[in-house]
Order: structure tokens, then C-alpha cells, then sequence
């Protein structure tokens, strides 16, 4: 389980999220939703320790990421993800898989997965940015985690992509793990996550299952509901 | 352990294939050849040319790579968020400085065993023989463009990479007028002496590691002048690659 408590982020004297409380059950896919500039990814950032709290924790399984040995059972996906452009998609796995005490995945198997298998050999500099955010995937599931975070993983994707992710994640739920994203593209997230959490200028204004939410509407819709009067508050 | 490792060889591979270092390189080793033009115009003194502008060369092209590659080190890592995709991993901000400072070190030394070993071809076809004195003043060269290195990895955490090359350059020519600097302030008022004292001891002293003046003339570098510039370059690269350190552990990414 994922457990964020009391989460809170202040840059000077702008608070940029406050007093995020969040449980994210094993096993599920979560999705983290909010405007552009709610605090999404800062407080994923937060979460795989990439930027400290101002006050607050955060544990997986009861413990905290501060140690890095922690760090071997997650995965993570930055926004619009950049790589070492010298490098092949194989040789960039490569590394990535070398960081770890445990390489679980194989590297063929994962680039098969994300649909890379092609272009193993192409210099990553020459990626396109659908080829970018698979191999950002890749990269993050390389590791086999039991949790990952992934900052909006469909950007960029065509229809074909995004379907073909879905079904990634799904599968990845089917064995176990938990995935903990954020999305734009409501209408997938809708589709496949169990649960959400949803933020505006910093502060949790929903978080539970995606048909409360709904209450038979599409998700966008609700959402632009839910934001519009967050606004208008 | 095994990640430094792992980052260094990632960032040699990396930086041996980056084009820039490519056109340095080349650059230098056409340099180097031309000695033997510059050797023929010398009226007798060809040995003496060829070992001054080669190791001269060697020098300068060697703190050119180390300058060029290294101030962009960690900045693009930051600017590109490679470095959240590394820091997410099992990987300490440690680790990933001393990993990323060895991988550009190893380069460095790879492109400085070619100069050498071409700066060595040119003296022996010079008919000066195999030039081993002149393996002291590489040695040395080594050493400071190792502190250099960790000095546009400390920069690259700050700010970018065109001030880390003028910060660069700016710390090369105080290093190297230091001595001159104190000496000029000896019979200045008493607040000047001690600027020039402070400046003196804030700034690395990067003339202690030239001995090439004595390799031209053949003079053998005693062992002061060899053991006291390499503690001083493991200390000096200890100190800067701490601070980097310390800085990218304290930014917000």
C-alpha cells in the first residue's frame, strides 16, 4: 500500500500542496488527476523522493523511500522523458537494469513489451516522442517493481499507443502491481483505473472510486463539474 | 560501489561518442603533427620546439575537453530530467557526482593517451629519442585537469553551461598567476597584501602541477614536485566533488 500523509509543499511563501492524505491500495491502478498547475507532479515527485516535503510522509509497505534500497521496488516515468541521446534504446535498458541489485526483467522481453523491439538498436537521440514515452516505460519497469509511478505516460501516444499502454497496465495489474498515474486523457482513465485522487491548486478534492465519482456520467464531465465549482468556491 | 561504476562507464561511453570531443581531438593531433613544421623553422632548436609546443599542446587541448564536456555534466542532466530518472533509482546523489566525474575522467585520459602517444611519435621522429621525462609532465597534466574536471562538475550543478566555461576559464588564469599575483603584492600596502594572500589560498594553485619548463630542458621533476601536486589534486578533487555533492542534494528537482 501507498500511504501519503499530511503532505505538504511550500516553494518561499507559495504553497503548492497542502495536507495531501492518500491511500492507495496493492494491486489497483490509481489515477492522480487535477489541472495544469494543481501540484500533480510535484507531489509525485514527492513520493519517489525526488523533492523533499515541507512537512508530511510518505511510506510504501509501511516504510519510507529514504533508504535506496527501498528504491528497488518502484518504477518511475517522469513527464515527456528525456534519455541519453548517445545511447541505444538496448544499451539505455542496459544501465537502467545495472542500477538495481536484482535484474528481473529481460531486456528483449520489456522492449517486445512496450513495442520497441525494432528500433533496439537506434540511438536514442533519434527517437520520436511516442518512442520516447515507451522507452520511458520501459525504463521504468525494467526493474519488474512492485509500484509505479508513472507522471502522464499516454502524452504524446496515438490512439494505437494509447491503447497498447492500457493493456500494459492492465496486464501489469493482473500481476500484482500498483500504478500510480497522472493523465489528462480522462476517458482512459476512466477505462481502466479503479480509484482516483483529484487536486486543484494543491489541495485533495476527491479521492475514491471512479464510479462514486461518476455517478453515471462520463469522467470528464464530472470533472469539469467538480473543478468549474472549485473555482467558482 | 557497483553503481559508480556503472554511471562511470555509461558517461565514458557517452562522452566517446560526443562529436564535440571528436573535433577537439583531432584538432589536437594535427596540432601536435605540426610541431615537425614549426621544428624545421627553429634554426636547431627542433627538439626543443617540438617538446615545448607538444606538451604545450597536449595541455591545452586536454583543458579544453575537460572544460567543453564538463560544464554541461550535471546541468543537462538536470535541464533533460535525466537525473529523475536516475535519482529514482537505487542511486545516491553520491554515488551519481563520483560516477559521472570518473566516467569523463576515464575520456579524458583516453584522449590524453593518444596526444601522448603521438606527441611521443613526433619526438622519436625528431630523433629525440623515447621521451619518458616527458611522461612526468602528462602525469602532472593529468592531475590538473582531474581538479579541472571536478571543478566544471561543481559549476554544472550552478548554472549553465556557458558561465561554467567562463567561471572555467576565469579560475584556469588565476590558478595558473597565482605565485605572480603574491609576488607583485610583496611591497604593496598591507590590505592589498592580504587580498592577494586571500585570493592566493582560495584559489587552486594550478602552476605547482607545470613541470613542462623542466621536461624541455631536461631537467628530471624531483619527488616533491610530484607526490606534494598529487595529494594536493586528491584533495583539491575531493573538495570540489563534496561541494557538488552538497549542492545537488539541497535543489528541488
Amino acid at each position: 500500500m501507498i500511504k501519503i500523509e499530511n503532505l505538504k509543499k511550500k516553494y518561499f511563501e507559495t504553497t503548492v500542496v497542502s495536507d495531501l492524505n492518500l491511500e492507495v491500495k496493492k494491486g489497483t491502478i490509481f489515477g492522480f488527476l487535477g489541472p495544469n498547475g494543481a501540484g500533480k507532479t510535484t507531489a509525485v515527485k514527492m513520493v519517489v523522493g525526488l523533492c523533499q516535503p515541507t512537512e508530511g510522509k510518505v511510506s510504501i509497505d509501511g516504510k519510507g523511500l529514504e533508504s535506496l534500497s527501498s528504491r528497488e521496488k518502484i518504477g518511475y516515468m517522469p513527464e515527456d522523458p528525456y534519455f541519453y541521446e548517445q545511447l541505444n534504446a538496448h544499451e539505455f535498458l542496459d544501465y537502467m537494469r545495472s542500477l538495481f541489485r536484482k535484474n528481473n526483467r529481460d531486456i528483449d522481453e520489456v522492449l517486445q513489451l512496450v513495442g520497441l523491439k525494432d528500433v533496439k538498436n537506434k540511438n536514442v537521440g533519434a527517437f520520436s516522442k511516442g518512442m520516447k514515452q515507451r522507452l520511458g516505460l520501459a525504463q521504468a519497469i525494467i526493474n519488474d517493481p512492485e509500484y509505479l509511478f508513472l507522471d502522464e505516460p499516454l502524452d504524446g501516444l496515438d490512439p494505437i499507443g494509447r491503447l497498447e499502454f492500457k493493456k500494459i497496465f492492465l496486464k501489469l495489474k493482473k500481476e500484482g502491481k500498483t500504478i500510480f498515474f497522472n493523465s489528462h486523457v480522462l476517458s482512459d482513465v476512466e477505462e481502466i483505473c479503479d480509484d482516483i485522487g483529484i487536486i486543484h491548486k494543491g489541495k485533495l478534492i476527491y479521492s475514491g472510486s471512479v464510479k462514486s465519482f461518476c455517478k453515471g456520467q462520463p469522467l470528464e464531465k464530472r470533472f469539469v463539474e467538480v473543478i468549474t465549482k472549485e473555482i467558482s468556491n | 560501489m557497483n553503481n559508480i561504476w556503472v554511471i562511470a562507464k555509461n558517461t565514458f561511453k557517452e562522452t566517446i561518442r560526443d562529436k564535440i570531443m571528436y573535433g577537439i581531438l583531432g584538432f589536437a593531433l594535427l596540432f601536435l603533427m605540426s610541431t615537425l613544421f614549426f621544428a624545421s623553422i627553429s634554426l636547431g632548436e627542433d627538439i626543443k620546439v617540438v617538446k615545448d609546443l607538444g606538451l604545450a599542446g597536449i595541455y591545452i587541448f586536454s583543458i579544453i575537453i575537460a572544460i567543453f564536456l564538463g560544464s554541461s555534466l550535471i546541468y543537462k542532466e538536470i535541464e533533460k530530467r535525466t537525473l529523475y530518472i536516475m535519482l529514482s533509482k537505487p542511486v545516491s546523489t553520491t554515488q551519481f557526482i563520483i560516477g559521472k566525474y570518473l566516467g569523463l575522467l576515464l575520456s579524458l585520459l583516453l584522449n590524453l593517451v593518444l596526444m601522448t602517444a603521438i606527441y611521443l611519435a613526433v619526438v622519436y621522429y625528431e630523433k629525440g629519442g623515447f621521451d619518458t621525462l616527458a611522461l612526468w609532465a602528462i602525469l602532472l597534466n593529468f592531475l590538473e585537469v582531474s581538479v579541472f574536471i571536478a571543478l566544471t562538475v561543481l559549476f554544472s550543478t550552478l548554472t549553465t553551461p556557458l558561465a561554467s566555461t567562463i567561471y572555467s576559464i576565469i579560475v584556469l588564469y588565476i590558478g595558473h598567476s597565482l605565485s605572480l599575483v603574491r609576488k607583485a603584492a610583496e611591497k604593496s600596502p598591507e590590505i592589498i597584501r592580504w587580498l592577494a594572500d586571500g585570493v592566493y589560498y582560495l584559489f587552486p594553485n594550478l602552476e605547482k602541477f607545470n613541470v613542462r619548463n623542466f621536461i624541455v630542458y631536461s631537467v628530471h621533476p624531483t619527488s616533491a614536485q610530484i607526490i606534494y601536486p598529487l595529494l594536493y589534486s586528491v584533495l583539491l578533487t575531493a573538495i570540489l566533488l563534496w561541494l557538488a555533492n552538497l549542492l545537488l542534494k539541497k535543489r528541488d528537482l
